[in-house]
């Protein structure tokens, strides 16, 4: 009831025309990038974050939430229209979204992909209300050797249940963790890691790595493929929409379990790109025999749309209410946070309930918001598709650079965003993953210092991270999520090779 | 020219434990070990270098392995030659933009850069190049310095009309 009380408090806040008209602009923002190829949903609420400093924290968390929703909803119209994954977590939807655009049925493939993705996006929300507070209140137990296992277990996390190779992950890790130690340490004031470079003290920012790794990276990608467009017709015709709203009921367990999946992998470090894969998988999966995936089925569309957004929604939990983003948008939202001067974590809720209640009413409206959008600008957004790569890539280029060099002025970051571009198009293409190294990048202060204040705590034994059951546990389990998925790897290839002998 | 993904995945492994062998020689200078305050500047950086390199090291060993398991793999291509050379022709005017942007402002860098892409890679007649590159600037004019009042790295040629 408590939470109801105060999610009506946090609709008071949303509902003014002013936050409304934010929505709308975040929203038709977010969908500019996220139909943009090579500029997705982190790229662009990190390039928006610095427009945002003028604005108090409330309405700029509006405006870049909203923006994430959009760009969610906007992977899925090109990934439909013309196979083009806007957002990595859209990949998943090309499988059977385009194929039934081009068996002559765009209008049913985008109603199927919004209204899953808005139900999908709904549920996440509803989690997040409910949850919210209990998650506040277990978090306030928290001391810094608590902490520091929550940080590690996220680390953990994305080695242990990434779909990357675990030494990849750690070494993605590591470097984010390595970039965030660059410059004046803000427990002994020492200069570290700057080499004798001046430009080089202020650290490096994160905003200008995420935008070297998504923007000029996946643009490269882009360039890489052939950087061609291949447009279907977007005319939206309403008595199709109604029709296919009115056909989602026959999908009805699709949707429930794809939630379900969504919510759990938005929770845990997962990400919505991870959930949109695994729920298409168990959606082909549960499917009867001689049901043929990737030639244009519902189920297809409908299962990577939900778990994708209930995900995106989901990650907002960790990161408001124990500070661990468990998406790569997550983590740059949570920079901006803490740019504004909020930290995020169990506190936020007690000394700002207005600033969390109203993003969370928010994000009932701008997901609302959103699905009436991007079903009225489909054909908008298919018309900005047709302007040619050799206009787009380069702008977006541009836009890239500029926004870098807004986060701290200087000319330096120009650089770090061509060096970061590479890189992130090289891991890419090698399967390292990103968002470790985004995050660890985020919370490697917060980790560092957790683990300095633990060890002063301990005189240095590493034995306070199991000295009372609460972070025993937290390191335990973060432990077992490392240990446990190579232990029954290697059980079952052990096994393998010994069905294999005894064949022989 | 193709680039074959086992060599990629030797240099990109050489590259991350290089940076975690170099964070952890940087960190020795700054006293790696403890002091009554708790752990020195360095120690963090020192271990976390370390687990860099180590791991960099040891992906590179795994790649080889499974390389002599799967021996089709070491056939596999990274990049074609047409996709390198794709890449050449959009990554180097974008490295060249950022010299120029440097030198003589991100105004003045974003409108030859656009006006060069669109005339010579989007074969767009010079005229509309011209007018594509300048509209750029003047939308970035507004939306930066006038709406968000946010200033950009400016040049000589600003400086000599007086926009600071």
């Amino acid at each position: 009831m408590g939470n109801f009380g105060l999610l009506l408090d946090g609709f008071q806040i949303a509902l003014t025309p002013y936050h409304i008209m934010l929505m709308v602009v975040g929203v038709m923002l977010g969908l500019i990038v996220g139909v943009l190829p090579g500029l997705g949903a982190p790229n662009g609420v990190s390039l928006l974050i610095p427009l945002t400093f003028s604005m108090d924290p409330v309405s700029a968390i509006i405006l870049l939430a909203s923006m994430y929703w959009g760009a969610l909803f906007g992977g899925a119209t090109t990934s439909i229209l013309f196979n083009i994954p806007g957002e990595p977590s859209s990949v998943a939807t090309t499988f059977d979204g385009y194929p039934m655009a081009r068996a002559g049925q765009p209008t049913r493939a985008l109603t199927l992909a919004f209204m899953s993705a808005g139900i999908g996006a709904l549920a996440g929300v509803v989690v997040i209300t409910l949850l919210s507070s209990w998650a506040a209140g277990f978090a306030l137990r928290f001391g810094a050797p608590e902490y520091f296992a929550v940080y590690f277990l996220a680390f953990c996390a994305f080695v242990g249940m990434g779909s990357a190779a675990p030494l990849k992950t750690v070494v993605s890790l590591g470097l984010g963790l390595l970039f965030s130690t660059v410059g004046m340490d803000t427990v002994t004031g020492s200069l570290r890691l700057t080499f004798g470079l001046d430009v080089l003290i202020g650290g490096i920012s994160f905003l200008v790595v995420v935008i070297g790794l998504f923007g000029i990276g996946e643009i490269l990608a882009t360039v890489q493929d052939g950087h061609k467009f291949r447009g279907l017709s977007s005319r939206i015709d309403l008595r199709d929409v109604l029709r296919t709203i009115a056909e989602l009921p026959r999908y009805l367990t699709t949707v429930i379990r794809s939630c379900a999946v969504g919510i759990w992998m938005g929770i845990t470090p997962g990400g919505p790109t991870a959930a949109s894969f695994m729920s298409y998988g168990i959606a082909r999966q549960c499917s009867k025999p001689g049901q043929a995936f990737g030639s244009g089925r519902a189920e297809g569309i409908v299962a990577p749309e939900t778990a994708d957004h209930s995900a995106g929604t989901c990650a907002m939990l960790p990161m408001l209410a124990l500070g661990l983003p468990s998406s790569a948008t997550a983590a740059v939202m949570m920079g901006g946070l803490m740019i504004w001067g909020l930290t995020p974590g169990p506190m936020l809720f007690t000394t700002k309930p207005d600033f969390v209640w109203g993003l969370i009413a928010s994000m009932y409206v701008s997901n609302i918001v959103g699905v009436i959008l991007v079903l009225a600008t489909v054909p908008m957004f298919a018309a900005l598709l047709r302007i040619p790569f050799s206009i787009i890539g380069p702008v977006i280029v541009a836009i890239c650079f500029v926004g870098a060099y807004t986060v701290s002025s200087e000319t330096f970051d120009l650089w770090l965003v061509l060096v970061f571009g590479v890189l992130g198009f090289v891991f890419n293409k090698l399967e390292f993953p990103i968002a470790p190294l985004v995050l660890a990048m985020v919370l490697g202060h917060k980790a560092e210092n957790a683990f300095h204040q633990s060890m002063i705590i301990s005189d240095g034994s590493l034995g306070v991270f199991f000295s009372n059951p609460l972070v025993g546990t937290i390191t335990t389990l973060a432990l077992a999520l490392v240990v446990i998925p190579q232990a029954v790897k290697l059980l079952s290839r052990l096994r393998r090779r010994g069905a294999a002998g005894s064949a022989h | 020219m193709h680039i074959r993904r086992i060599h990629m995945e030797l240099v990109a492994a050489t590259l991350t434990a290089g940076i975690g062998l170099l964070a952890a020689t940087g960190s020795l200078d700054l006293g790696v070990g403890w002091e009554s305050s708790g752990p020195q500047p360095g120690y963090f950086p020192f271990y976390v270098g370390l687990i860099v390199l180590l791991a960099s090291v040891a992906s590179a060993a795994q790649t080889l392995l499974a390389l002599r398991r799967h021996g089709q793999k070491r056939q596999e291509i990274f990049l074609e030659a047409e996709q390198v050379r794709r890449l050449a022709s959009f990554f180097l005017p974008m490295a060249i933009f950022v010299v120029v942007a440097i030198q003589l402002g991100l105004y003045v860098g974003s409108a030859l850069y656009l006006f060069y892409v669109a005339w010579r890679q989007g074969r767009y007649h010079p005229f509309a190049a011209v007018f594509l590159g300048l509209g750029f600037a003047v939308a970035l004019y507004l939306i930066f310095e006038i709406v968000f009042q946010i200033p950009l790295h400016k040049g000589p040629l600003e400086n000599m009309f007086g926009v600071y």
